[in-house]
Formats: structure tokens, C-alpha cells, sequence
């Protein structure tokens, strides 16, 4: 495959109360076998030569589990290729020439930080409410006094593969944190382990998701699409399953 | 730096307890100090890192009542790099009812780092082993399980054991979100602060104890003082170093280089782990290398052609003409050899000429023999998401052609800060704990063991050792409008304006690739005085090109990605000269370390225990300055040092 | 846990959602019985479809009781719906430059974008629709002294507006039940792996069949 020319179109913003805007740039022969931060990274390194300020972006991992980065590429978090992350995106799979949006993660509850970079702690806080089990270090068990069936271990293991990246609240058209949350509480819903706090886990993770500003899940299911594990929409049924024990029963 | 006389300073203690080895813990454990319930919340710790080994600790520490506060570069402390380990962790559980033991975990792991790691160390890690698990699970970490309900293990290189438990290929992943879990649990109730998007840059030493950290605010390019009665340093190693690794992009080693000039030894910084089953670099624009977990080799089999320079696909040079080096070399282990033996093969068939593909530096990895073998079925249950991943990062697919271009990249440090048996560094007040610390993996460590080092030292030793410490230190703190703090704050801010007014021609990332080019061709895979001489030559010309060529744009007072990494770049080069000395004093090869003048005639590593039964740690004299070398001997008491053979 | 959050259970973004499709399955299931009593329209003798208004006219009291409990429902749904629209429209302060679909299994449709207008729009349809027909002309059955409710049908359903108009309300409706059946189930936590693609295809079913239903009664009665 031969080296392609692409043009940019990037969402700038320079601080979290200023006004962005989308400005367009071209980068030219770009590899295929470049992931898409690299091709950022490259066109970076030619606006700091140029005197220029570098498109601020967020990445760490850059094998798709850390959940840092998160862009919405063609109108998609973290592009067209279902069960990827932004940083498991390669230009191969764009056409030469071809125009490419990319904009930051969208929430109320997302504050951007600057360009494609934005805030995310709102995540950190549903967790602190309880997206663990509520023991102490020291003093546990023989790990086998508990057998827990294979099925509900996958299970359990499903929903806990979250990377805690945010596209499901950049893709969904309400910014619902729903299968962030969802997935967690899924999670210890499924495991014995997770049974002596489950009503105090989901009645205050659910109170802290609200206060975070984010919308009502409307079952559109974007988020599963987008989510770079595959997390499915059924952990928030269970959510709401384990909502309404905790509530009614 | 001058580096053909190296001045040793006074020998170093570990102060591992006496008594008969699986006795010590207990022991020391029973003679330690202990800081009662009221007093632990005069006490305010400070955590930097929140990767397993981090978020461990200061869980633990706000559990038992103390101050914590929690640094992390990132924006949440889950997104630590421990998150990115695959394969598993190790625990002597016996479960598998295969013979294993704590003597047996100890003895591996000690014989698989070459015999370079404190006896005492190793053995309550492996002690220690079994509680990780059960704290896991207790957690509601998902491991993966039989049938029965009962968990899952599975083998791993350097063991002849079943005794790694893991979470399909994100093992790390799950426990590092148990950790953190436990962290916003302690977050939750107010003992722990967490301070995200923090980079530590100068750690504050006064009357002679680790008292404070000195930070910069990623966000908007503050600087910030916090104080403490104890530090924790917890942030990984220094594989970044080389430019391409395994590593996540912001691994750095500025929190344990800045240690390291404050006082703190630095410990075997030579001693690296390159791991062979990676892809390849595949152009110059890369900007970091992605891992494929090892289990590849237990059905693929590594090869490449017997003619230099075969254009020819894989799958057209027919069978008498494929070289399969290490089936040749090493009958008895075949593909199965440790991971500094197989990369070090792979590196030498591709010197020779006869490496694969558009750069000459890979060799394959062949399954074409297993899917014959087992079926398709069978290895994609066994490797479909590594065959995505393969396929997804190079476009090739490994099902229409099950041969894999691999080669081998830095993946992991051994080496880090100095510290003793209760994790603390020769600075009294600064614990440095998982790969930070250079403690208990030698010269090698074995797959599934960082894992469990890091949880082990969190979870279950600083707890107690650290309160060893502040139960006889005061709790009096340093005020942060102190000289001491302001000094550092003042030295930073400095740094900074330096940096940002830069107007050169050369980036940081350009730099930093040089850098690592000149260390992967020198101190990589094997190192020879030449070698050596030849980076310790190069990094001062680097250094200058750093002072004198460099570009940094935007400003100070914003999120700046390229200033950030502009600071990180000074400390790599510094510890570079570093590694680069350790490589050339430690004249034998151990581990991961291997000198081309130390090798036996059929060019296997060979130890001079003699000569080098030691720790080298290393004393900062100033830059440029030839640091100041002080040795801590290797004593084995219950294992006597032998030969590693693969043959 | 504390009273205060279980006093609120139906004001969290849960509760609300349980709100929407409690009163929306409600609805759902007067619509069918509407359907249903609809198709008396079908048969040949129009006094059948008279007598069937008149036996629910002849309720007195059980029926206004009905249309007090229909009222309300249509009245928490709205209201509801309203208030999480603007809600979500706060919780997404910035909208896209671009915005895609991410495809299956993502069920974002025509459909689930626009729940908020269909169902204001067949709400209109509902008050226009009432007033055509309750508060419409009162003609007297000829053999009988009940009200001749069909003959006003068949002279609105002569009129090519109030065709069109009902066609085009109908098949609004029909967006807005195709989303909304798996959506209820879903919002109500009803979801497994094996039924819950049943429910989905069900959804579309009804979806179809009530838009259908209620549509085929003025194009009969239009080219008859």
C-alpha cells in the first residue's frame, strides 16, 4: 500500500471556559501502517516546528487498555472499527484524501481540559461510592473456601472488563454514564462477594451518576457499540434490576 | 563523566533479619515498632503512583487510619500501566496439587533473576504469594476458574509449576481495579486524598529524612509542595528510556532520578528485560511496541531462513532451508528457553543476516505445525485475541498464514532505587516499592512475578514496615513554606522557564528516539566494553544537543504535552550515563545483562560470582560527575548458586 | 439505606425511566383495546361499532374513572418525557460537529432519536383526534335512539385531509412504539440474552401491526 495524504479537521479549544472551534489541517504521506496517534504525533511534531501550539491529546497505553485516550473520529468514539480503542486505530483503514473529523469526548459532565483533552474524575467519583467490595485488607479467606461457578466468574469478568476510557457517555446522545456504571455494578452483583454491601453499591453509585450531571439512558445502545470491550447493555438492566431490590425490597 | 575508575564508597547492609529463612518475616514482623490507633492520624504519608504496588499501599495505609495522599500522573489512578500486564500472577497455592511450595516459588524465582536478588526478599515474597490471592478474591477480582469453581492456573515460563492465576489476558487490568477499587473506598471516607495529573519532580529531604515531594499540576503547569511524615515512590521503571518499549507513554523515570539526586542509591540500573515475542518496529515514525503474550512460544516455533537476505514469503522457502535457531541450539528447551536467552538468539541470527521482513530485524513465529496439529479451533481458543491484535497493529492476517514477524523490546527494569528489607531507601523516610525498587526480581524476572511483587510489597510489607519507621520519628512536619521546600520549588520553576523559551530545531520526540537508538544498539541486548564506551561517549554529545538544539513549544501555565516530556528527557539521559556505567562495571553476564566478553565457548551467559556477587548501588555526585559506587554482597545461604542451562 | 433515597426512587435517572415505561406500557395496552374495538368498523352493519361506543358510553362512572387514569397516564408520560429531554439536552451542553452511527448492536434509530417528537406530535394527533370524534357531531342512529358514531367516521374518513393526516399520525406513532416496547422492558431491567432479542423483534411487530391497524381503518373506509 503507498503513502496517502489525508486532511484534518480538529476540534481546538485552548482552555476549559474559552470557545473552540474545528480547524482544518493536512498531513501528507502518512504511512498505513501508522495508528492514528501516530499520525497525530506527526503532525504535532510539525506545528512545534512551526512555531505553532501542538494539538493537546491524551494517550498512555497505546494497546487499548489503559482507557486514556478517547476521541470521536468521524463522528464515532473512538472510530468506525467496533471493539477498538483510539489508540488501536490505524490509517489503513481510511481511504487517501479522505476528510477526518476528530473531536474530543462530549459530556456536561466531561469538562474539556483543552482541545481533544477533557476531565473525566466524574467516573472516579460513581467508583468511589462503592464500585469495590467493602473489606478490608488482611484477613481474607482461602481464595477456594468460595467456588464460584466458571460461567459467573466470565461473567462477572465481562462486566468488569471496562477501561473506564468514557466513550459510552461521548457516544450516547443523553451522556449517560448508565453502562460505566452499570458494569460495575453488575459486576459484585454477580459475585458472592459483592452480596453484603450490594444495596448500599447501587443505591449511591446510582445517586452519584445523577449528581454528576450525566443524562437518562434511553436504551438507544450506542454505548455498546462504541465500547472498545464489548460491554453489553444488559449490565444495565441488572443495574436497574439491583435498583429497584435495593429500593423497593 | 570519567568511567575507566569508579570510587566506592562504604559497603551497604540490607538488614535482612537473622534467623533461619522462613522464620525472618515473622520474626522481624514480631520485633517491628508499632504505631497505635491514635497516633496513625498525626501521621501523613505520601504516595507517588498509583499503579498496583501505589494503590496497594495506600489503600492499606488509609485502612490502618493514616493521612494518605496519593499522586498520579494520570487522570485517574486506574489508568497506572500495571493495568496492561496479560499474562498473570504467581502464588505458591499448590492448588493444582503439582508439588509446588513457598520453597519452590523462592528457589525459581531466585534461580530464574541469576542469583542476583537478596535470598531473604525472595523469600517472603513467595511467603507472601498466597495472601495476594485470597485478598483478590476477597476483592472480587474475577479470576479465571474450573467447572468445579474452583480457580484456574496455568504454567509459565521458568516453573516447572502450575502456579500463575490469571484473568483471560488482562490479569493486570482486574487486579490493579481491585486496587483501586480499595483506594476510592479509602478516597470515599476522606484518608485518602488523591492528587491526579501530578507529576512528582523533586522529592524534599530535610534533617536528613525524606519529608515532602515537590509537584507539578499537568494541568495547568502549577507547582506544588506537600509535606509528609513518609514518602512512598512507587512509579514504575525506566524502560522508556530506550524510546521504543512495552512501556505506556508516560512511564518515566523523573520521580526515582530526582530521588536518586537527592541521595537515594539507585541499584543495578544494567539490569533490563527485553522480552522477544514482539512486534516488530516497523518504521521510524513508531511510537511505542506492543507486547504478545509469551504462551505464543508453547505452540509456535521460531526461525528464520538459512540464506542472508531471503526475499522470498515465509511460507514459500521450503523446510530444509529454514534455520530454527533455537530448537538447534537448545534441544532439550527449544522454544521454551527464558526470555533473555530466546531474545538474545533471535537479535543474533539477525546480526548474522538472515532477519525477516522490510527491516531485517524480526524472525518468525511460526504456528503452521500446531494449527496442522490441533486445529483451527484449538488456536484460536489459544490465541484468537493475539491474532487480532497482530493483525489489527500490521495489517497482516495470521490465519490466512500463521507465521508472525516478532522480535524482542524492552519491556521491563529490574534495576530502580536502592532499598532494604523494610523497603525503605538509604534516605530514612523514602520507601520505594514495586519496579521502582530494584528488590527482588536480580538480574531477571520471571513472567507473572511483577504482579505479585507489587501487590506483595503493597498489600502486606510497607504496612508494617512503614509504621517500624514512624513510630520513631516525630510527628513534626516540614513546614512547605520552609527553605527546603521553597529551594525545590525554585529549582523546578527554573527548570521550566529554561525549557519553555527553547527555540532549537530539534523536538523532543526526535531527541528522545536518538537517545534510545544509541542505548537499544549499545546497552541493548548485548553489551561489550565497546560498546559501552561508545554510549557513554554519545549521551554527553545527546546532552548537548538537549541544551543547545531543542524546541519546546507552548507555555507553562497549560496542559503541555511536550514540556512534560522535555523534563522526563533530561532525567533519561542522566540515568542512561547511569546504566550505561553499571553495564560497564558489572563485567559478567547475568540475567537480562549479558557482556560479550563473559560467555562460555557455546556463547551462553556466564556469571562470575566472585567478582560480581553483588548489588551495585549508586551514589549521585553531581552532573557529570562519576557517581560514587557502593557494593551490597550477595550472600545465599539456602540456595547455592548454580549454573542456569537450557541445553 | 437512608428513607430519603427510597422516598426519591422515582426521581433518579433510574426511577424515571421506570416512570416513562410503566405509563408507556399503559398506554400500549389501551391502545390495543382501542384497536380492537375499532375493528367493528370492519363489519358490514354499522350498528354493530354504535352499539359497541354505546355499551362504553352506557359505563358512566367506570368510565370517566378510566379516562381520569388515562389522562394521567398520558399526562406522566409526557411530563416525564419532557423533563428527561431536558435533561439530556443539559447533560450533552455541546453537540458534534459530525455525529455517526456506530451500527449493531447499537439500536440508536430514526426511531430512538426522535421519541420526543413523535410522541408530542401523535399527543397533538390525540387532542384533535378526540375532539373529531367525542366532541364531534352527535347524530342519532335511525333504527335506534343511541348515537351514530359511524357515520361520523365514515364522513371524517371521506375527507382527504383528515386521511392524510391520520396516516401520517399513525405511522408517527409506529416510530415511537418501535423503540418504545424494548425499551420499557429494558428501562424496567427486563433484559436477558435469550429472550431479550425476541422482545426487540416483538417491538417491531407491534410496532407495525398497531400502526397498521389503526392506519387500515380510514383508507377502507376512504376507497369504500
Amino acid at each position: 500500500m503507498k503513502n496517502c495524504n489525508f486532511k484534518l479537521l480538529v476540534w481546538r479549544q485552548k482552555g476549559p471556559q474559552e470557545p473552540g472551534k474545528m480547524v482544518a489541517y493536512t498531513v501528507n504521506d502518512i504511512s498505513p501502517d501508522m495508528s492514528f496517534l501516530e499520525m497525530m504525533d506527526l503532525l504535532n511534531e510539525d506545528l512545534i516546528k512551526k512555531g505553532e501550539d501542538p494539538i493537546a491529546i491524551d494517550s498512555d497505553c497505546r494497546e487499548g487498555i489503559c482507557g486514556t485516550c478517547g476521541l470521536v473520529i468521524q463522528g464515532l468514539a473512538h472510530g468506525s472499527k467496533q471493539k477498538t480503542c483510539t489508540c488501536q486505530i490505524y490509517m489503513r483503514d481510511f481511504k487517501d484524501g479522505e476528510t477526518i473529523t476528530v473531536e474530543p469526548f462530549r459530556s456536561s459532565a466531561f469538562p474539556i481540559i483543552k482541545d481533544l483533552v477533557v476531565n473525566r474524575s466524574a467516573l472516579d467519583r460513581i467508583i468511589s461510592k462503592g464500585g469495590y467490595v467493602a473489606n478490608n485488607i488482611g484477613g481474607a479467606p482461602d481464595a477456594n473456601a468460595m467456588p464460584i461457578s466458571k460461567e459467573t466468574a466470565e461473567l462477572a469478568l465481562d462486566a468488569s472488563s471496562c477501561i473506564g476510557c468514557g466513550a459510552c457517555v461521548a457516544a450516547c446522545p443523553n451522556s449517560s454514564a448508565a453502562l460505566f456504571t452499570g458494569a460495575k455494578i453488575s459486576q459484585y452483583a454477580h459475585l458472592p462477594q459483592g452480596s453484603p454491601d450490594r444495596k448500599k453499591r447501587v443505591l449511591e453509585m446510582a445517586q452519584q451518576m445523577d449528581k454528576e450531571g450525566f443524562g437518562n439512558c434511553s436504551n438507544h445502545g450506542e454505548c455498546e457499540a462504541v465500547c472498545p470491550q464489548g460491554i453489553k447493555i444488559s449490565h444495565i438492566a441488572k443495574m436497574r434490576r439491583e435498583f429497584f431490590k435495593a429500593s423497593l425490597l | 563523566m570519567i568511567y575507566n575508575t569508579i570510587p566506592e564508597g562504604t559497603p551497604l547492609n540490607g538488614k535482612v533479619p537473622a534467623g533461619p529463612i522462613e522464620k525472618k518475616w515473622q520474626s522481624h514482623k514480631a520485633s517491628i515498632k508499632l504505631v497505635s490507633p491514635a497516633n496513625k492520624k498525626k501521621y501523613t504519608v505520601l504516595v507517588v503512583g498509583s499503579g498496583l504496588a501505589g494503590a496497594s499501599a495506600a489503600a492499606a495505609l488509609g485502612e490502618l487510619g493514616y493521612n494518605v495522599k496519593v499522586f498520579c500522573i494520570h487522570d485517574s489512578p486506574r489508568r497506572a500501566h500495571s493495568i496492561a500486564a496479560q499474562g498473570g500472577i504467581n502464588a505458591a497455592k499448590n492448588y493444582p496439587n503439582d508439588n509446588d511450595s513457598v520453597w519452590r516459588l523462592f528457589s525459581d524465582t531466585l534461580k530464574g533473576g541469576d542469583f542476583r536478588a537478596r535470598e531473604g526478599n525472595v523469600y517472603r515474597l513467595a511467603e507472601l504469594s498466597m495472601a495476594i490471592i485470597d485478598q483478590c478474591v476477597a476483592q472480587g477480582v474475577p479470576f479465571a476458574r474450573e467447572y468445579g469453581g474452583f480457580l484456574a492456573n496455568r504454567s509459565f515460563g521458568g516453573a516447572l509449576v502450575s502456579r500463575t492465576f490469571y484473568a483471560r489476558g488482562q490479569t493486570g487490568q482486574q487486579l490493579l481495579l481491585g486496587a483501586y477499587g480499595s483506594l476510592m473506598r479509602q478516597a470515599n471516607t476522606g484518608k485518602v486524598q488523591i492528587f491526579p495529573k501530578r507529576e512528582m519532580l523533586d522529592l524534599v529531604v530535610g534533617e536528613g529524612k525524606a519529608k515532602g515531594i515537590v509537584v507539578r499540576n499537568l494541568e495547568n503547569g502549577q507547582i506544588e509542595s506537600y509535606s509528609g511524615h513518609a514518602v512512598i515512590v512507587a512509579t514504575g521503571g525506566y524502560s522508556n528510556l530506550y524510546f521504543l518499549s512495552t512501556n505506556a507513554k508516560n512511564c518515566n523515570a523523573s520521580a526515582i532520578w530526582r530521588c536518586h539526586r537527592r541521595g537515594a542509591y539507585f541499584a543495578n540500573p544494567c539490569f533490563v528485560q527485553i522480552h522477544p515475542t514482539c512486534i516488530p518496529v516497523h518504521g521510524d515514525y513508531q511510537s511505542k511496541l506492543t507486547l504478545m503474550s509469551e504462551s505464543l512460544r508453547n505452540d509456535g516455533r521460531m526461525w528464520v531462513p538459512k540464506k542472508q537476505d531471503d526475499k522470498r514469503p515465509p511460507n514459500e522457502i521450503p523446510e530444509e532451508e529454514r534455520d530454527y535457531f533455537l530448537e538447534r541450539k537448545y534441544p532439550t528447551y527449544g522454544n521454551l528457553v527464558p526470555r533473555d536467552v530466546a531474545s538474545r538468539n533471535a537479535k543474533t541470527v539477525c546480526d548474522e543476516g538472515k532477519g525477516v521482513g522490510d527491516t531485517k530485524r524480526a524472525v518468525y513465529l511460526d504456528l503452521s505445525d500446531s494449527l496442522k496439529k490441533f486445529g483451527l479451533k484449538y488456536i484460536e481458543e489459544q490465541y484468537g485475541n493475539l491474532f487480532e491484535m497482530y493483525q489489527r497493529i500490521t495489517g497482516e492476517d495470521p490465519y490466512r498464514v500463521p507465521v508472525m514477524k516478532i522480535y524482542p523490546a524492552l519491556h521491563y527494569t529490574m534495576g530502580g532505587l536502592w532499598v532494604d528489607y523494610n523497603l525503605m531507601s538509604n534516605i530514612p523516610g523514602l520507601f520505594v516499592l514495586g519496579e521502582a525498587n530494584f528488590s527482588d526480581h536480580g538480574a531477571n524476572r520471571l513472567g507473572a512475578s511483577a504482579l505479585m511483587q507489587g501487590l506483595c510489597d503493597g498489600y502486606f510489607v510497607i504496612p508494617y514496615t512503614i509504621g517500624d519507621y514512624l513510630a520513631q520519628t516525630g510527628a513534626g512536619k516540614l513546614s512547605i513554606e520552609s527553605t527546603e521546600f521553597k529551594q525545590a520549588e525554585k529549582e523546578i520553576q527554573e527548570s521550566v522557564q529554561k525549557l519553555v523559551g527553547k527555540k532549537g530545531k530539534k523536538t523532543v520526540l526526535e531527541l528522545h528516539r536518538e537517545l534510545g537508538l544509541l542505548m537499544w544498539n549499545q546497552v541493548g541486548m548485548g553489551r561489550n566494553q565497546k560498546s559501552l564506551q561508545t554510549a557513554l561517549e554519545g549521551i554527553p554529545q545527546l546532552q548537548k544537543e538537549f541544551q543547545e538544539n531543542l524546541i519546546v513549544s507552548g507555555d507553562a501555565n497549560h496542559w503541555n504535552k511536550d514540556l512534560e516530556s522535555a523534563l522526563r528527557l533530561w532525567d533519561y539521559m542522566e540515568l542512561a550515563e547511569l546504566v550505561s556505567l553499571d553495564a560497564l562495571n558489572r563485567a559478567e553476564s547475568c540475567g537480562g545483562h549479558f557482556r560479550e566478553e563473559s560467555q562460555t565457548e557455546e556463547g551462553e551467559a556466564l556469571r562470575q560470582d566472585e567478582k560480581f556477587q553483588y548489588v551495585s548501588a549508586w551514589e549521585y555526585q553531581g552532573q557529570g560527575k562519576t557517581p560514587i559506587l557502593h557494593k551490597e554482597p550477595l550472600e545465599f545461604e539456602y540456595l547455592k548458586p548454580i549454573k542456569r542451562s537450557y541445553k | 439505606m437512608s428513607e430519603k433515597t427510597s422516598t426519591w426512587i422515582l426521581w433518579t435517572t433510574i426511577g424515571r425511566k421506570v416512570l416513562l415505561a410503566l405509563s408507556g406500557l399503559a398506554l400500549f395496552f389501551f391502545l390495543i383495546f382501542h384497536l380492537l374495538g375499532n375493528f367493528t368498523l370492519f363489519v358490514k352493519d354499522p350498528g354493530i361499532f354504535n352499539q359497541y361506543a354505546y355499551t362504553l358510553e352506557r359505563m358512566g362512572f367506570i368510565l370517566y374513572v378510566m379516562e381520569g387514569l388515562l389522562i394521567l397516564t398520558f399526562l406522566v408520560h409526557i411530563l416525564d418525557a419532557i423533563f428527561v429531554t431536558l435533561e439530556n439536552r443539559k447533560a450533552r451542553s455541546s453537540s458534534y460537529y459530525k455525529e455517526g452511527n456506530a451500527g449493531k448492536p447499537s439500536r440508536k434509530s430514526l426511531s430512538s432519536k426522535t421519541m420526543i417528537y413523535t410522541g408530542l406530535l401523535v399527543f397533538a394527533f390525540v387532542v384533535f383526534h378526540v375532539k373529531m370524534f367525542k366532541y364531534g357531531a352527535h347524530y342519532v342512529a335511525q333504527n335506534s335512539n343511541i348515537r351514530d358514531l359511524h357515520r361520523l367516521v365514515v364522513e371524517c374518513f371521506k375527507t382527504d385531509y383528515i386521511v392524510i393526516s391520520y396516516c401520517i399520525a399513525m405511522i408517527l406513532l409506529g416510530l415511537h412504539l418501535r423503540h418504545a416496547f424494548f425499551s420499557a422492558f429494558q428501562s424496567l431491567g427486563i433484559a436477558h440474552p435469550k429472550y431479550t432479542p425476541y422482545i426487540e423483534k416483538l417491538g417491531i411487530l407491534f410496532a407495525i401491526a398497531i400502526a397498521g391497524g389503526f392506519l387500515s381503518i380510514p383508507v377502507w373506509i376512504y376507497f369504500h
